[in-house]
């Protein structure tokens, strides 16, 4: 016997009993063990066959004891295999933290770097994930349940999509039990919620009462509401509260079931409280979730509607029974659509036959921004999605380059190491583990660029959507982590490679500085990738840059940042038509008595949200001509004698309205330039007659011709429409327009005040500034111009510090050389022209590339542009300048410090 | 030779434990020396001793290696880790406080 000093590192590497060994190690110790015994046995006199049978009896059942000893051995290999690893991996983390708290400005410029090009990423997904791919909360078998669409082909032979459609559709579709278990319907309109001061326009949802049925929950107090509550024509007034609007106006007490709120017109029984974080299948907190029915009486004020195939606002969602296919259900919601379509023209005889309106439904994702009518800020969101990688692959290449000018600076320690003996294999593993800690650093640091940057940016560029901060949302934080390990292995994987490959011997004879300088290639390349990334994203940021300049120059045809739209909303307050319409003109002059006001207008439509679509029928015009002229649809505005001067829209020609133009007085019109024009060509139109929807309606003589407008969209061709006096169509109708002196924001709210005082009973005034409503048709291109330009201008700075590093690097690995051209002549201009031109010329091959890249690419993003070629020449120009002038900057201070070489000490130092 | 006590419950741990603060020890030398200091009171069976010296080795109180016993075989070598020392000063502290309190109960008359 003899005791041996061991020490656990050695105990380690010479471990005894790998798995496949156990069992053969154990079958020895105890054929030792008995051996030994029988011996002894045979000693005291035993016959040899007698002693072995004994030595066996006196251990007891050999077999279960072996069985048992292999299994307890099996499970002390297995943990201290596992703790073997832990040990190697803490020492590897050790070694790494120890490494990067030594170079505190390196780990810094590297976890900044990555975590902006992870933040970056994190953001995107966050809001992408939101608008296009997590399922809505609660929602039971989301695969199977789909939004409707409803695709028909429009007069100029183009498929149009769109999810809104009529209760009486909606009637229609849903006695189809065979293809689906669930069809619902909703609609998400914005009433009047509350009491007095308390009145506020409030997000409500109406639902039927089968689209509980959609969502896996159960009310946090009280019930959902049925059916029969739902019943035609005005519904039940029960309502659901969400549960945010339950907590703060109820502060979660249980007893709010049985108390009731004011919604619109009537007063709802509270029934019960939805829980936490449901949206049903919308994008937006809702107050309260009511019947369909009831929520569309508030909302329109009428009942007949829900018998009407021409009031279009609800939309369907469906849910297919298992074992039915989407292609199922396309077909099966085609039929019913074509059907109802059918039965529809039989009470309306104008509308155009099925073979040309060709009518088909389409059952898509639940999320609308998914659909086929995928919105503009979807598409934005998915090209800014491949903008952000960008990013992040700039930023890994860069990290990538300042990890190999460290391996480069440490390739003597890890040669020392290699010779000493350590595995290539285990180097990689340290050297990985080093740029993955940084990178997982980098992610933390990017969760919290998301949380901030991104709420801010979420907020203001896509505001209607409850977003959820980036930290409570497990998918993004899973997100965050996937992309900074990738960004870790991707960044670190050349570096360790090229360390690992080195060859010891050279770099242990020769000392650090009289290492040859050669340029890695490697590093080149990656700049030059970086370089060509940043202006593929530069070009990007221009293009949207100048869409969104260009919309905004577009002639509106009215002064759009001046102008508030003032609705008044009656709720139960009934006005004949001579009070309502003197309440109007009750407000409009009260509104100019507020300071800063200049002129306020009664009008009825307003652009960029709607109102009155009539055609007009004009004699001795065919209706199928005037149907389809400009797009087919004309829009009505009523409008005061104020109106054009109040709204900024010029007229061309002719008068607008006067005092003199009234109830009884001969009917008048004034038309937009494109509708004349689209009506009788280049006659004059001025004096001829034109009829509100019919040949039976009397004719109103064009009295005046104003500019274009736009009305709903930007670009295409202009829109038609026309304005008739107020006191000529629906006096009682209608709201003010109210222009003020600055900017109208400002006075939404003093405007509100005091129009407020002139509303009777619970009735109530909204104030909106127009640029609201314009902000939201904007949004495309201004999501575009900002998200572009943040990550263009980012991917830029990256680059000019990894150029910048790269030249600084070779200047001072240089310094040798750069001395001995001094003292051979040459002068310092030249060296400084030396530097510099090796910093262009990589910025020229960076180029170079990007630009072709660029204009590959932007051929894609085209449509997405507003009248801006993906070649614009000033943006192709500016970004040339940009990353010449970038590239300069970041090689003038390595140049400069080349020029300041003191030859004699650059060669003394040798 | 006097009636063969059985082992109670968890003291096999203590004995082995104990038996090993002599040196390292193959597992037949722990079973003789069980069996010459006990004078063969204590039925101690083999299969069950080499099961406490495994379970121990797993719970890192002993650490195994293979050497050359004295007639020249391979053979698997216990002794004591740090952690077994201090497991052992544990039990023999605890089962002394156990003896003692049961020698009082029992001597009651």
């Amino acid at each position: 016997m003899s005791p041996s000093i061991r020490w656990p590192g050695l105990r380690r590497v010479f471990r005894l009993g790998r798995a496949a060994d156990v069992e053969r190690e154990v079958d020895e110790e105890l054929r030792f063990h008995l051996d030994l015994a029988a011996r002894e046995l045979v000693a005291r006199g035993l016959p040899e066959a007698d002693a072995r049978r004994e030595a066996e009896r006196r251990f007891g059942d050999v077999r279960a004891t072996r069985a048992l000893l292999v299994a307890t051995d099996r499970g002390r290999v297995a943990s201290e295999r596992r703790a073997d690893w832990w040990g190697a991996f803490r020492q590897d983390l050790r070694y790494a933290v120890r490494g990067l708290r030594m170079k505190p400005g390196f780990t810094a410029a590297v976890v900044l770097t990555l975590g902006l090009g992870i933040g970056a990423n994190a953001t995107m997904f966050g809001i992408v994930d939101r608008l296009l791919l997590k399922p809505p909360a609660y929602l039971a078998d989301a695969g199977r349940v789909h939004r409707v669409w409803f695709v028909r082909r429009t007069s100029e032979g183009r498929d149009f999509a769109g999810t809104n459609t009529s209760y009486r559709r909606y009637h229609d579709l849903a006695s189809d039990t065979t293809h689906f278990d669930v069809i619902a319907s909703f609609v998400d309109p914005s009433v009047a919620v509350g009491v007095g001061t308390d009145a506020q326009e409030r997000h409500v949802l109406g639902v039927t009462a089968s689209y509980w049925r959609l969502f896996a929950m159960r009310p946090v107090v009280g019930r959902f509401f049925t059916s029969e509550e739902n019943r035609e024509p005005t519904g039940t007034p029960v309502a659901v509260l969400g549960y945010d609007y339950w907590r703060s106006a109820y502060a979660g007490r249980a007893d709010a079931v049985g108390k009731t709120l004011r919604v619109g017109q009537r007063d709802y029984t509270i029934v019960g409280v939805a829980p936490a974080g449901f949206m049903g299948t919308s994008m937006g907190n809702v107050v309260a979730v009511l019947p369909i029915t009831a929520a569309l009486f508030e909302a329109i004020g009428q009942a007949e509607i829900l018998g009407l195939y021409g009031f279009s606002w609800p939309e369907i969602v469906v849910r297919r029974r298992a074992g039915v296919g989407v292609a199922a259900a396309d077909a099966a919601l085609t039929l019913d659509f074509q059907r109802s379509y059918a039965q529809q023209r039989v009470e309306q005889p104008g509308l155009p036959p099925i073979g040309e309106f060709r009518p088909r439904a389409v059952a898509a994702s639940v999320l609308r921004d998914a659909g086929p009518g995928e919105s503009s800020e979807a598409k934005v969101a998915l090209w800014l999605v491949g903008v952000a990688a960008i990013v992040l692959i700039i930023a890994c290449a860069n990290v990538g380059n300042l990890l190999l000018a460290r391996a480069f600076g440490r390739r003597r320690e890890i040669a020392v190491r290699l010779a000493l003996g350590i595995s290539r294999t285990r180097l990689m593993v340290q050297l990985l583990t080093e740029s993955v800690l940084l990178a997982l650093l980098g992610g933390a640091a990017g969760l919290a660029i998301a949380q901030w940057g991104g709420g801010l940016l979420r907020g203001t560029l896509i505001p209607d959507v409850d977003w959820t901060s980036t930290l409570a949302d497990p998918r993004v934080l899973g997100f965050g982590a996937a992309a900074a390990l990738a960004a870790g292995l991707l960044a670190g994987l050349a570096p360790a490679w090229q360390a690992v490959r080195s060859d010891v011997a050279p770099a242990l004879k020769a000392g650090v500085r009289e290492g040859t300088f050669h340029r890695s290639r490697t590093r080149t390349a990656l700049l030059i990738v970086q370089g060509a990334l940043s202006v593929v994203l530069l070009v990007g940021a221009g293009l949207f840059v100048r869409s969104f300049d260009k919309v905004r120059g577009v002639r509106l045809g009215y002064d759009a940042d001046r102008l508030l739209w003032v609705n008044p909303v009656m709720r139960s307050v009934k006005l004949d038509t001579a009070p309502a319409s003197q309440l109007r003109d009750r407000l409009a002059a009260a509104a100019l008595r507020v300071p800063g006001v200049e002129a306020s207008t009664r009008a009825g439509s307003v652009p960029m949200q709607g109102g009155w679509w009539w055609n007009v029928v004009v004699p001795g015009l065919d209706t199928a001509y005037t149907n389809h002229v400009g797009g087919g649809q004309m829009l009505l505005q009523p409008a005061s004698p104020e109106y054009f001067q109040a709204m900024g829209t010029r007229l061309v020609r002719g008068r607008g309205f006067t005092e003199a133009d009234q109830a009884t007085s001969p009917l008048v019109s004034v038309l937009s330039r494109a509708m004349a024009t689209a009506l009788w060509k280049g006659a004059d139109p001025i004096g001829r007659c034109v009829k509100i929807s019919a040949d039976t309606a009397p004719c109103r003589t064009v009295v005046g011709i104003a500019e274009d407008i736009v009305q709903s969209q930007f670009g295409g061709e202009p829109e038609l429409t026309y304005y008739v006096p107020t006191t000529q169509w629906h006096p009682e109708g209608g709201g003010l327009f109210v222009r003020t002196r600055g900017p109208a924001d400002r006075y939404a709210e003093p405007v509100r005040v005091a129009l407020q005082r002139e509303m009777p009973g619970d009735a109530y005034v909204t104030t909106r500034p127009m640029s609201d409503l314009l902000g939201t048709r904007m949004r495309q291109w201004d999501l575009g111009a900002t998200m572009f330009t943040v990550f263009g201008v980012l991917a830029l700075l990256v680059s000019a510090i990894g150029l910048y590093s790269v030249i600084a690097y070779g200047v001072a690995q240089r310094t040798h050389e750069l001395g001995v051209r001094l003292a051979l002549g040459a002068e310092s201009r030249d060296l400084v022209r030396l530097v510099m031109g090796e910093g262009l010329r990589l910025a020229a091959i960076a180029l170079t590339l990007g630009l072709a890249v660029a204009l590959i690419a932007g051929r894609f993003v085209a449509p997405l542009l507003f009248e801006t070629s993906p070649r614009d020449p000033v943006v192709l120009a500016g970004v040339v300048v940009v990353l010449l002038l970038t590239s300069l900057a970041a090689s003038a201070v390595p140049a400069l410090r080349a020029a300041r070489v003191d030859p004699n000490r650059a060669l003394r130092d040798e | 030779m006097a009636a063969e006590l059985e082992l109670m419950q968890g003291t096999l741990d203590l004995i082995v434990l104990k038996a090993l603060t002599w040196g390292p020890m193959h597992g037949y030398a722990v079973a003789r020396w069980v069996r010459d200091t006990t004078e063969e009171d204590l039925l101690v069976e083999e299969g069950a001793l080499y099961t406490s010296l495994h379970r121990m080795e797993r719970r890192g109180w002993i650490a195994a290696e293979w050497g050359l016993s004295d007639n020249n075989r391979r053979a698997k070598f216990y002794q004591l880790t740090g952690a077994g020392r201090r497991e052992l000063k544990a039990q023999a502290a605890a089962f002394s406080r156990y003896a003692t309190a049961m020698f009082k109960v029992l001597q009651t008359a």
